[in-house]
């Protein structure tokens, strides 16, 4: 297949018809920048092939904004010596048309020609996606898809095979792989994966074990139900029997015949009881018997002893009878020791009060004595202080003014001494009856006097002379003479004295009447602390105590002057020690006649013991009782004898009837009566339980449960057999066929290697890169490198993937397929080195098949040897 | 001139397990409309009575629905009935006779041989002499107190057991319950009417096996009849007409094909089987692949037709001919897997290579045809 032109119309951005035209058969190298339509072209081409032309999925056909855009794509390539000439429009003009030489189709048909020239398919619906390409898929690698090879190859991967196997020659059977599929989907249905089984055939073999569970619970109740019945009828047939039979009558005859046995011999133990009692009581009259003649024939024994008892108690009364005068002596003696002692302690008293009455009256008598001296000096000093306290009153002057008539008088002698020196002297020399009048005083004789103040001289007759003394201190001195003069007096008048000596002397003389005062004070005190009347009071007090003492000591008689007498605390102890002996002596004496008493009544009883003992054997009545005792005795022997005698025939024949046995028997009887009813009454009872549960279970239809659930067990095991073979029969189907179907694809593996290896070694000389099952490229070593494809680097992997395409172009083409490589941009990740490789690869390829290489970088693809095609100059 | 039915092995209560649910169903059915068409029989022959010979039921524990339609079957034919209790339906302390008198499921017409002793039917002229069976089984000839049992001279004495008489059937059968082969001339019975053997059998001229009135099984021993007997009187020798009762013929095959002529043949001979057929084929030999696709188309015009029909074929060994493989167009790999499958189907008789065979010539075929259309 040879491309040689293509022509769009209103796609993307070209609006206008461009033409490619004039492609080779071999490589192609068409650039141009980035947005130039590089890629719209190869879109172009890819929609012209794989978009329906009544695809509404192709919008990005539409150039920008062009709603009325009809895009169309024409090409024409060669194939096999035929021209096909194929326009496709788009969207507003959905048309396809296509001529083959002379042959022409169109719309469906014609899409499918292609389809089938080229080996892809169309989508469904909507846009054409990787799954549908086909060949193409993997021969037009798109930009920067490159390295990805495994998808591509599965979605070729029919195509591939049925070119392969026109290639190898080979049968591949029609259909096989189809035949695989169903077989392998038919087989699941029943298997898993890994063989087990699965859906229906799984649910058999639960239900058949189900079933077989069932049945087992079935027979296992059928057995039971059986069993029950076999049950039922041996125990009918032993109730029916027992109920004719009626074996307890007969035992409870045996019973009833025992029990009047048994009664019998009851009735003699009875009477046997009844006698032993009998006998019994005969013993016991014996034995009261002989006691009584035993106490009988004790008397006389008695009496022996009582009259030792006697003895004894006359002798004992004897002693104590003798003991008695020494006893009442010494009580005698004891009361008179006491007594004595007791005088003794009186005496001691008296002399004791005596003593201190006397003691009492000396003092008393001296303290009268020094209280009335007391008395007397106090009276003295009394006077003595009241002549002090009148000396004083009758002096009594104030100190202090003393001493301040003293400094005035002084200080007015010191004035008046100085006004003398200042003061103008008036010295009068009258003439006898002359007077003058100086001031008032009338002058006569001779005189002077001293002026200090304005004063005025009448002379009769004459009249008046004034006088002024002079002198500055005059009038000052003359001031203060007067305040003097005017304190002095006053001072006098309130001393009541005419001089300071006077005023002396007073104080002198009351300050010596306050001396005596204190003197005579402290004196009284002396005597009389708390004055003169409590000294009166105790005096008279001491003066009543004395009489009163003086008194009881004449009260107090005189001690017998006769008798030695101790002193009280001797007298005390003596005293109290023969209290204690008294004590000790009536207590004696006490006991002595308690014991005296006693002795006597002992020997009081004894004797009446003894009496009346002596009296009664000697009475004649106990003579007669003696003989009657033994008389009965004697009967009471035959008695008991005779008695004795049936008591022992008797229980032998007891013995001999075996009551225990005999009551064993009724027991015995007795149970099995019981038993043998139970037993039936069971029997009864168990035969209705069981009918009542055949009755119910036989209601459950058993039996034909069990049939059914076999039938059921049986179909469900049939169809499980019939599963199982088809399950082992697919199981084998299906691996035959896939293993046949994979040595095929061995076989088919062969050429593609051969082209792979050819690649390879211009890459890389030294690797190997091996075909799966898949004719995918798959193990690559190179030395001791090992690994898968998709291991290698993105360059290497983009390398590989091209030289894969390229190997499957040839299988194509030696296929007789059409192969035409389309490469957008490819190479991109490979260095200098490796693109060189890839060039020498791609030219080598372009002598079998058509490549248009499309890129942006024409300078790296220089040196392919082909003129490059520059979409811009197209344009 | 009395004359009665005699039937026996009815075998009500049993299921049919080896055949799918409906079919099943319809032969179960068949039995209880046995029942009814032996009471038709009585009619139409003016018999004086039914004689049943045991084994009324195939079980003790059948479903109450099945006692009631047992008896409600028998409402046809409104004479005696005397059913006798046989090994499958012994008359035990509790079985299902005395269910279905506790449930009030017997018409007074039916008689019930529960105890060994004379069922007198005096206004019939018979005295039915029966040996019920009391037991699951017994070892010893039940049928040995009817010399014993005197009956009026005006009656006939008809013996009713139930039991294998000695002697007379191959060993294999169980030895339980056994009657001795002269029990009619010993005892001095007009007629001995015996149940137990499935099949219609003559023992003697006063002695005879019914056979159960339809046919439940595939061994082929003439099951599917009742016996009218007519004894003019006693001592007259008896007059034993065989009627046919059973709805279905049981057929069992059992045929190798060699040749094609062979499958000609085999389908030729059920072509001839009428419609209420069950049949159970198993084939053997080898069959080339376009006559078995006669042969599926036989037996499924077949299953159509009779009640039932169960092929077995997995010792057929399917045998391609080139035209075969040619017709499936088995060519590349899946063609070399059929060589190996025939072979391995020869060389180790293997079933599931024929299996598989089988499967993938059957998808060839489709797809084959597939292609054609």
């Amino acid at each position: 297949m040879i491309l040689q032109s293509l022509r769009i119309e209103q796609l993307r951005q070209f609006r206008n018809p461009f033409v490619l035209g004039n492609l080779q058969p071999g490589l192609n190298l068409i650039h141009g920048p980035n947005e130039s339509g590089k890629s719209t072209l190869v879109r172009a081409i890819r929609a012209a092939f794989f978009e329906r032309y009544r695809s509404t999925a192709v919008d990005d056909l539409r150039p920008w904004g062009d709603s009325a855009a009809a895009p169309t794509v024409a090409l024409e390539f060669e194939h096999q010596g035929e021209l096909w000439r194929l326009t496709k429009s788009f969207l507003q003009r959905k048309r396809c048309d296509l001529t083959i030489g002379t042959s022409s189709f169109s719309e469906d048909e014609a899409e499918e020609k292609l389809a089938e020239l080229l080996g892809y398919q169309y989508p469904k619906r909507g846009a054409s996606k990787a799954e549908h390409w086909g060949i193409p898929g993997l021969l037009w690698v798109e930009q920067g898809t490159g390295q990805d090879l495994e998808q591509s190859v599965e979605h070729a991967g029919d195509h591939l095979k049925s070119a392969l196997n026109s290639l190898v020659g080979e049968v591949a059977s029609s259909g096989g792989d189809e035949v695989i599929e169903v077989v392998r989907a038919q087989r699941n249905q029943l298997l898993t994966g890994t063989g087990k089984p699965r859906g229906e055939y799984a649910q058999l073999d639960k239900d058949c074990l189900a079933f077989e569970q069932t049945i087992g619970e079935l027979k296992e109740r059928i057995l039971r139900y059986q069993e029950q019945v076999d049950r039922l009828g041996k125990l009918t047939r032993d109730y029916e029997r027992t109920e004719a039979e009626r074996p307890w009558e007969e035992v409870q005859r045996q019973l009833e015949q025992t029990q009047a046995r048994y009664q019998q011999v009851q009735q003699l133990e009875q009477l046997q009881a009844q006698e032993k009692e009998t006998l019994g009581q005969l013993l016991q009259s014996r034995r009261l018997l002989e006691q009584n003649k035993e106490y009988q024939e004790n008397v006389g024994r008695q009496l022996a002893a009582r009259k030792v008892e006697l003895d004894k108690a006359q002798a004992d009364l004897h002693r104590l009878e003798l003991q008695k005068p020494a006893s009442e002596a010494r009580l005698r003696d004891a009361k008179a020791a006491y007594e004595t002692a007791a005088q003794q302690v009186k005496q001691a008293r008296f002399q004791e009060a005596r003593t201190r009455l006397a003691q009492d009256v000396r003092r008393l008598e001296q303290r009268i004595q020094s209280l009335t001296q007391n008395l007397a000096k106090a009276s003295d000093y009394q006077q003595q202080l009241e002549q002090a306290r009148l000396q004083a009153r009758e002096n009594r002057i104030d100190a202090a003014e003393v001493k301040r008539l003293k400094t005035a008088e002084h200080q007015l002698s010191e004035a008046t001494i100085r006004s003398s020196a200042i003061a103008t002297r008036f010295s009068w020399d009258l003439e006898p009856e002359r007077s003058v009048i100086l001031d008032g005083d009338t002058l006569k004789n001779q005189g002077e006097q001293q002026l200090l103040e304005e004063s005025s001289v009448v002379i009769p007759g004459v009249g008046k002379l004034g006088i002024t003394p002079g002198g500055e201190s005059l009038a000052s001195t003359r001031r203060t003479l007067a305040t003097l003069q005017q304190t002095v007096a006053e001072l006098r008048a309130s001393l009541g004295v005419d001089s300071v000596v006077s005023a002396e002397e007073r104080l002198s003389a009351f300050e010596k009447a306050g001396r005596a005062q204190q003197h005579a004070e402290e004196l009284l005190k002396s005597v009389a602390p708390s004055g003169m009347d409590p000294l009166v009071i105790e005096q008279r007090e001491a003066q009543r105590e004395l009489e009163a003492a003086k008194e009881q000591l004449s009260a107090t008689p005189n001690p017998d002057a006769s008798m030695e007498t101790p002193d009280l605390a001797t007298a005390d102890v003596a005293f109290e020690r023969a209290a204690a002996a008294l004590t000790v002596a009536e207590s004696e004496d006490q006991e002595h006649r308690t014991a005296l008493m006693s002795a006597q009544q002992a020997r009081d009883t004894a004797q009446a013991e003894w009496q009346r003992l002596a009296d009664e054997e000697q009475s004649p009545e106990r003579q007669q009782q003696l003989k009657q005792i033994a008389e009965e005795l004697l009967g009471l022997e035959q008695k008991a004898k005779t008695l004795e005698q049936r008591l022992e025939s008797r229980s032998r024949e007891i013995l001999e009837a075996r009551p225990d046995l005999l009551k064993q028997d009724i027991e015995r009887y007795h149970s099995t009566v019981n038993n043998l009813r139970q037993t039936h009454e069971d029997r009864g009872r168990e035969l209705r339980d069981i009918k009542v549960r055949l009755e119910a279970w036989g209601a459950e239809g058993l039996e034909e449960q069990l049939n059914n659930q076999e039938a059921e067990l049986e179909w469900c095991n049939r169809r499980y057999q019939e599963l199982h073979r088809r399950a082992q029969a697919l199981d084998l189907l299906l691996n035959m066929l896939t293993e046949k179907r994979q040595a095929l694809t061995r076989r088919l593996q062969a050429p593609l290697q051969k082209h792979l290896d050819h690649y390879l070694s211009v890459l890389f000389p030294q690797a190997t890169l091996e075909v799966d099952e898949q004719l995918r490229p798959g193990t690559f070593t190179r030395g001791s490198e090992l690994g898968q494809v998709t291991e290698l680097s993105f360059g290497a992997r983009e390398q590989m993937g091209l030289i894969s395409r390229l190997a499957y172009a040839d299988l194509l083409r030696e296929a007789g397929r059409p192969t035409l490589v389309i490469l957008d941009d490819t190479l991109v990740h490979s260095d200098e080195e490796r693109l060189d490789d890839m060039k020498r690869i791609l030219f080598d390829a372009a002598t079998r098949h058509q490549i248009l290489l499309f890129t942006c970088h024409p300078e790296k693809w220089q040196d392919l040897g082909v003129p490059p095609v520059d979409i811009q100059a197209l344009k | 001139m009395p004359r009665f039915l005699h039937t026996a092995d009815w075998q009500m209560g049993r299921s049919y397990s080896r055949f799918d649910i409906e079919d099943g169903a319809a032969l179960v059915e068949a039995r209880f409309a046995g029942i009814e068409k032996l009471a038709q029989l009585a009619n139409e022959h003016q018999c004086d009575a039914v004689l049943v010979a045991g084994d009324v039921f195939d079980a003790q524990t059948v479903s109450d629905r099945t006692i009631r339609r047992v008896f409600n079957a028998t409402k046809g034919f409104d004479g005696p009935w005397v059913m006798l209790p046989g090994n499958h339906d012994a008359a035990l302390a509790e079985s299902v006779w005395t269910r279905a008198q506790r449930l009030g499921a017997l018409p007074d017409n039916v008689h019930l041989a529960l105890e060994p002793g004379v069922v007198s039917l005096e206004a019939q002229g018979l005295a039915v002499l029966c040996a019920p069976l009391t037991q699951r089984h017994t070892y010893g000839d039940l049928t040995e107190p009817f010399s014993q049992y005197e009956t009026p001279d005006e009656l006939l004495r008809i013996g009713l057991a139930h039991g294998s008489v000695q002697g007379l059937l191959s060993d294999d059968i169980d030895a339980t319950n056994p009657i001795a082969p002269d029990r009619a001339e010993v005892s001095r019975l007009d007629y001995l009417a015996l149940g137990d053997w499935h099949g219609t059998k003559r023992v003697n001229e006063r002695t005879w096996y019914s056979g159960t009135h339809e046919a439940e099984r595939f061994r082929n021993n003439d099951a599917g009849n009742a016996l009218i007997v007519e004894i003019t009187g006693p001592g007259a020798i008896p007059s034993v007409t065989q009627v046919v009762t059973g709805r279905y013929q049981w057929h069992q095959w059992r045929e190798t094909l060699a040749i094609e002529s062979d499958l000609e043949e085999l389908l030729n001979r059920l072509t001839a089987l009428p419609d209420a057929s069950v049949v159970d084929l198993r084939l053997d030999g080898a069959i080339t692949l376009a006559c078995e696709e006669r042969l599926l188309e036989a037996l499924s015009v077949a299953e159509a037709r009779f009640r039932s029909i169960q092929c077995d074929r997995s010792k057929l060994q399917l045998e391609p001919t080139e035209d075969d493989l040619a017709e499936l167009h088995a060519d590349g790999y899946v063609g070399e897997v059929i060589g190996e499958l025939r072979q391995r189907q020869q060389e180790q008789q293997s079933e599931e290579a024929r299996d598989a065979l089988a499967i993938l010539a059957s998808l060839l075929k489709g797809r084959a045809q597939e292609g054609g259309q």
